[in-house]
């Protein structure tokens, strides 16, 4: 038995931040059980990576390197880390939860005969794990119940990175036998979907601004702030039918059905028309000046003020925020 | 071309769910039930590449009794033929379990392509397919929006983090794991649901599969989650309330 | 006020000239000489050509009718209702002459005419074959042919009316296109009543009466074979076409067994809608009340039904054509906000609605419609419990916040939110204006725990599978809460309640809340203002409903009503009817900007709605209409603001 072994994930040279969160939970972890907490990098060429790891990591960091591995294939990074974990054995193996792990993660626990337990929010004694069913409306709790290796996988912005202890870690490399032959998909060059002017639907953000901002003329004002978050700008109807604003970015029941993750509506009151467009939103900011304004139900924060006021103010704090 | 599109019951968006007696899953009696989203997007797909290419699409469904109203509704939309796999522990069954049933129904059938949603809104896994491809010893993809035949196989969209997609070639058969949202969904229709009366729904049990029900990882208690969603009012001037929106929009939306 | 001061006019003097005639004609109508056996065969064989060449056209169409499927839910009894439409509207001319009072009574006199020429005509023929049965010297044949004399001046007047009407002054509903063959009936009808008239004035058995009477005889039996092929086959149709109606307003039939999914095909096409597509008189009132038609979109309601007509005429009722195609365009079918002010205004009897709504079924029950808002409506209904696609969650929360009793059997009233009042801002506050309203009086009510949808969108859209699901799921709901009477604040709902449920079971009693505020108006403060409202009428409380003075009443308790130019049965629609509240942006002008104008237009301060989906439709379209529009309440609220107003804290 080999401890907590934390799989980072590397993008564009870089480990994201959920990577290190991961590594902050499985170190919590290994704390809780006294195990070791070591770190997994996995690709080619991850020499100065591994290093950055070593520094915030008290046991070993291993490079599982093949040239094969330099572009993510889940045949690749499943048959990599499966001999790796065969030879390891590992009591607890911590993923991020990404895209990439939800590819690969499942089909590596199956080829050990493992159930990843996957999006996990908190641990609890036991080790329990926590994680969201029916969209958030209720909370599990997890136990691994067979023998081997468990396998989780955190989600992101749910332990924090910051409480990550430093060390001075061993790199070792770990180089798998794979054979061209056994990774069977093709992938391409990532891309943006560039050729559709506005998209809308597909946003991560957007705001989104109403009759409340009384002039084309002020229009500005939201576009600075949008150009700040990096967030799309729409609007509500009356916008787009005075022509201020194209009718592609009218979200509500005759526009644009829409579902970021932040969506702030400035000036907007919230009518039906409106709502049906917007309340798929993960989360929803209101700003206007009347405090009864529909919006506000919809809306888990609301600031009630005067947008010229408020938009400005807004907008500075994001930019203070991002530097 | 053969699809076989693997779909799950769950309950329906706007249910009122409670915790059952024993506090390991919800009260299922009086509750309404609903295609998954995804397994919705992933039969659209199907039924859309059958369009295209000709063939035959077979769903496949795990569950009680109840789940003959969701593959009525598949029939309906249009698949040629059902697989219900008549078991009443699907909560208790782990993801791998569940896949073991699906691989079992499937291997018989000897399909060009699975298809699944990408995760169920109930207990929200995401990874019934990418098992199944691995117990199929197939290649996969997660995370689908479009797929294409191609002279050689597969050509597939799929959606990465970020606004960002990639497109991935892949040999048939293979598995693939539908996102929702990338095409438009059918309607059911009056039609449809008469047509589907006289397809052929096959019922076959886990023991005639030969997968006994097995967890490695247990649901062991759930729970009503702490906070619920109200509107929070920031007060003070507006330099205060932005102030304190950004500190939301950093550290509980984390979209900063 | 214009049009009221045309009518008396108009009659008073079709009257004075009714009567002058007695005055100015002799006693006697000139009869002909004998006619030889020659002549008389010539006068058989010209009837019998005229009769063959009236069938040859007139068989076809019959075989077309008959040939159409039968109209399942058809049944003859109760007949009383059907004579009375019959005495009315065809005897009467009571429709005709109501909804366009110039050239409907015009009309009356034309068809007034025929009636009393029935005899004549008879008796002319007789005449020419030695067999006359009314001899002009008698004292019954005498008064009677008097008698017609003066429908015959009546009916000529009338004729010449219509011609000039449709010649000179040319309403553009009669369409672009002038009709040379209404032109030429008219000229015969003309000839008709002239030569019988003439013959008062020429001598018995003289060369002059003989040639009027072939001139008369030759008229008539050119006239006979060209109503088959013309829209004067309504003369034949129409009364048939009254008489035999479905009855009800705008009621959908439903669908006849396993293979019925609305029209789709000729073969769907049942009599009655072959009758009524044959009967159109395309007159162009529909096309001139439809609130499509009116605002630049294609669809234009007479239209539909001569593409009716046009589709059998070329593949007839046995055919798999799809009936969308080339004679009726799907976009113009799915642009009805079914308003029914088409089928309201039609004279012959035509069915509108259900004829549009039947083939919106065939095109959405066969999944052949694709529309993106059309679709995320059936997918939310297929899923959810609102139309608007919102989580049932939101309406809990209202309930919550507004602490509405919950209805346990116990109560007197359920009262019933529907999709605006349960999820829209603006339907909350109409509904917690009248939950006030209702505890003022000590009205014992509560509202479900859960609702879904009526299906009024879906039902409208043609979605007979969700439609049926949602019917089916709010009975049972009732059934099991014991609910025995209904309010609400939504037309529509009360409209898909009352009515269209009842192909699924039979559903509690329910009313409008116009209905409930006017009965207990006396019960409430009276708060007298100086205000002036104009009252919209909804579609589905007005036409629908035949609902329009209980909330007048509660209008004038709140205010000064004032009447829209188009108010009652005229009322213009919203636009939001038919599903379209729910479908995207509409082409053309937008039906609830005209509407919002019209009303703005009447200098009133205040807009009274007593529909959700008006009230939502007005609140973007006055907005639009810029500064010093009027305020937009619903009659709930503004019986509710002469309420003493009460500590909202006490619900706690």
């Amino acid at each position: 038995m080999s401890g907590v072994w934390i799989v980072l994930e590397q993008r564009e040279g870089r480990v994201g931040r959920i990577s290190w969160e991961a590594l902050a939970a499985g170190q919590r972890l290994a704390a809780q059980f006294n195990l070791a907490a070591n770190a997994v990098l996995i690709g080619s060429q991850t020499e100065s990576l591994a290093a950055e790891v070593a520094g915030k990591a008290n046991g070993k960091v291993v490079r599982v390197e093949h040239p094969l591995l330099t572009t993510y294939t889940a045949d690749g990074f499943s048959l990599a880390l499966e001999q790796f974990f065969r030879a390891e054995a590992p009591e607890y193996v911590v993923f991020p939860h990404t895209y990439q792990v939800r590819d690969y993660a499942p089909a590596l626990a199956a080829r050990l005969g493992q159930v990843l337990i996957g999006d996990v929010t908190g641990i609890g004694e036991g080790p329990v794990f926590i994680r969201q069913l029916l969209q958030g409306r209720l909370n599990g709790s997890y136990r691994h119940t067979g023998g081997g290796p468990c396998f989780i996988s955190v989600q992101s912005g749910a332990f924090r990175a910051e409480v990550i202890e430093t060390g001075g870690a061993e790199v070792s490399v770990f180089t798998p036998a794979i054979e061209a032959v056994q990774i069977r998909t093709k992938p391409g060059e990532p891309f943006r979907d560039s050729a559709q002017t506005v998209d809308l639907g597909s946003a991560a953000m957007i705001v989104s601004v109403g009759r409340g901002i009384k002039e084309a003329e002020n229009l500005p004002l939201i576009q600075d702030l949008a150009t700040a978050l990096g967030a799309e700008m729409a609007a509500s109807r009356p916008i787009c039918d005075n022509g201020w604003l194209p009718m592609e970015r009218q979200v509500g029941s005759s526009g644009q059905t829409v579902s970021p993750k932040l969506y702030i509506a400035v000036g907007i009151s919230g009518a039906i028309q409106h709502l049906v467009g917007m309340k798929g939103s993960q989360c929803v900011v209101a700003i206007n000046k009347d405090p009864d304004a529909p919006i506000f139900e919809v809306a888990d924060y609301g600031i009630v003020g005067d947008l010229f006021e408020v938009v400005p103010a807004l907008t500075e704090a994001i930019k203070a925020a991002k530097q | 071309m053969k699809i076989i599109v693997a779909i799950k019951q769950v309950p329906e968006r706007d249910a009122q769910v409670r915790i059952d007696a024993a506090g390991n899953w919800i009260e299922e009696t009086d509750l309404q039930w609903a295609l998954n989203e995804s397994d919705a997007y992933a039969l659209e797909e199907a039924l859309q590449l059958k369009e295209k290419n000709g063939g035959e699409v077979v769903v496949v469904s795990a569950g009680p009794e109840r789940v003959g109203s969701t593959i009525r509704e598949a029939l309906a939309k249009g698949a040629d033929r059902a697989i219900h796999i008549d078991c009443d522990d699907l909560n208790q069954r782990d993801a791998l379990s569940v896949a073991k049933l699906l691989a079992e129904a499937v291997k018989p059938e000897s399909p060009d392509l699975v298809l699944t949603g990408l995760q169920s809104d109930d207990l929200g896994y995401g990874q019934t397919g990418v098992i199944l491809a691995a117990l199929l010893e197939l290649p996969h993809a997660s995370l689908i929006l479009h797929v294409e035949k191609t002279t050689t196989g597969l050509h597939v969209k799929r959606e990465l983090e970020e606004g960002w997609f990639q497109n991935i070639e892949l040999p048939t058969p293979a598995v693939l794991t539908i996102q929702s949202g990338g095409s438009k969904l059918r309607y059911a229709t009056l039609m449809g649901i008469k047509r589907a009366k006289t397809k052929e729904v096959r019922r076959i049990n886990p023991a005639e599969l030969g997968v006994p029900a097995s967890a490695m990882v247990a649901l062991e208690r759930i729970a009503q989650p702490q906070k619920q969603k109200s509107t929070q009012i920031l007060p003070g001037s507006a330099k205060e309330a932005a102030a304190a929106l950004v500190e939301k929009l950093k550290f509980e939306v984390r979209v900063l | 006020m214009c049009s009221v001061t045309h009518h008396t006019t108009s009659s008073t003097l079709i009257l004075y000239l009714a009567s002058s005639p007695m005055i100015l004609l002799p006693a006697t109508l000139a009869e002909p000489q004998h006619f030889s056996l020659w002549e008389r065969l010539l006068i058989v064989g010209l009837a019998a050509a005229s009769a063959f060449l009236f069938w040859q056209r007139f068989g076809v169409v019959l075989d077309k009718i008959l040939h159409s499927k039968k109209d399942a839910d058809f049944r003859l009894f109760p007949i009383g209702r059907r004579i009375f439409d019959f005495v009315w509207e065809v005897m009467c001319q009571a429709k005709v002459i109501r909804q366009r009072p110039l050239p409907g009574l015009a009309h009356a006199f034309v068809f007034w005419g025929f009636c009393a020429f029935v005899l004549v005509t008879l008796n002319h023929f007789a005449v020419g074959l030695g067999i006359g049965f009314l001899d002009p010297k008698s004292i019954i044949g005498g008064f009677y042919f008097c008698f017609a004399a003066v429908f015959a001046l009546a009916c000529a007047v009338g004729i010449l009316g219509l011609f000039v009407r449709r010649f000179l002054v040319r309403p553009r509903w009669l369409g672009k296109k002038l009709s040379y063959e209404s032109g030429f009936i008219a000229l015969l009808i003309f000839v008709l009543m002239v030569t019988y008239l003439a013959s008062f004035f020429v001598a018995n058995a003289s060369p002059t009466a003989t040639a009027l009477w072939w001139i008369h005889t030759l008229a008539l039996l050119t006239f006979l074979p060209i109503i088959p092929h013309t829209k004067h086959l309504h003369l034949v149709l129409s009364p048939a076409t009254v008489f035999l109606s479905r009855g009800g307003f705008s009621k959908i039939p439903p669908l006849a067994g396993d293979e019925d999914f609305g029209l789709v095909t000729g073969k769907d096409l049942t009599r009655l809608a072959s009758l009524q597509a044959y009967s159109c008189v395309e007159c162009g009132r529909c096309t001139e009340h439809c609130p499509a038609a009116n605002t630049g979109k294609l669809l234009n309601p007479k239209e539909i039904i001569l593409g009716l007509r046009g589709y059998l005429n070329e593949f007839g009722p046995a055919s798999d054509e799809p009936l969308l195609g080339k004679y009726i365009a799907q976009d113009a079918v799915f642009e009805c906000t079914s308003c029914g002010a088409c089928e309201y205004q039609c004279p012959v009897g035509i069915e509108h609605v259900p004829i549009i709504v039947g083939l919106r079924r065939g095109a959405v029950n066969t999944g052949a419609w694709e529309d993106d808002h059309g679709g995320k409506l059936f997918l939310a209904l297929e899923r959810g419990s609102n139309a608007l696609g919102i989580s049932a969650g939101e309406r809990d929360k209202f309930i919550q916040k507004q602490a509405l009793p919950i209805f346990d059997g116990t109560q007197e009233y359920c009262l019933w939110l529907g999709c605006m009042g349960g999820y829209d801002p603006k339907g909350r506050e109409i509904v917690a204006d009248f939950a006030r309203v209702m505890e003022y009086l000590g009205a014992s009510y509560g509202v479900l725990r859960k609702e879904k949808c009526t299906g009024d969108p879906v039902r409208r859209l043609g979605n007979d599978l969700v439609f049926q699901q949602l019917a089916e799921a709010n009975l049972e709901a009732f059934a099991q809460n014991k609910v025995k009477k209904i309010v609400s604040i939504c037309p529509h709902c009360v409209r898909t309640i009352q009515d269209d449920w009842k192909e699924y079971g039979t559903p509690p009693e329910v009313e409008h809340h116009s209905e409930f505020l006017a009965r207990h108006l006396s019960q409430l403060p009276l708060v007298q203002s100086q205000e002036k409202i104009v009252y919209h009428d909804p579609c589905y409380l007005g036409r629908y409903r035949n609902t329009y003075e209980q909330p007048r009443e509660v209008v004038e308790r709140a205010g000064g009503l004032v009447e829209a130019p188009h108010s009652h049965e005229r009322s213009f629609c919203c636009g939001a009817g038919g599903g379209l509240a729910f479908l995207g942006e509409e082409p053309g002008e937008r039906v609830s900007h005209v509407r919002a104008r019209e009303l703005a237009g009447t200098g009133a301060t205040m807009v009274g709605t007593a529909c959700p989906f008006c009230n939502s439709m007005f609140r973007d379209a006055l907005a639009a209409e810029g500064e010093g529009v009027p305020q937009l309440l619903d009659i709930a609220q503004l019986t509710a603001r002469s309420l003493p107003s009460t500590e909202s804290g006490s619900a706690g």
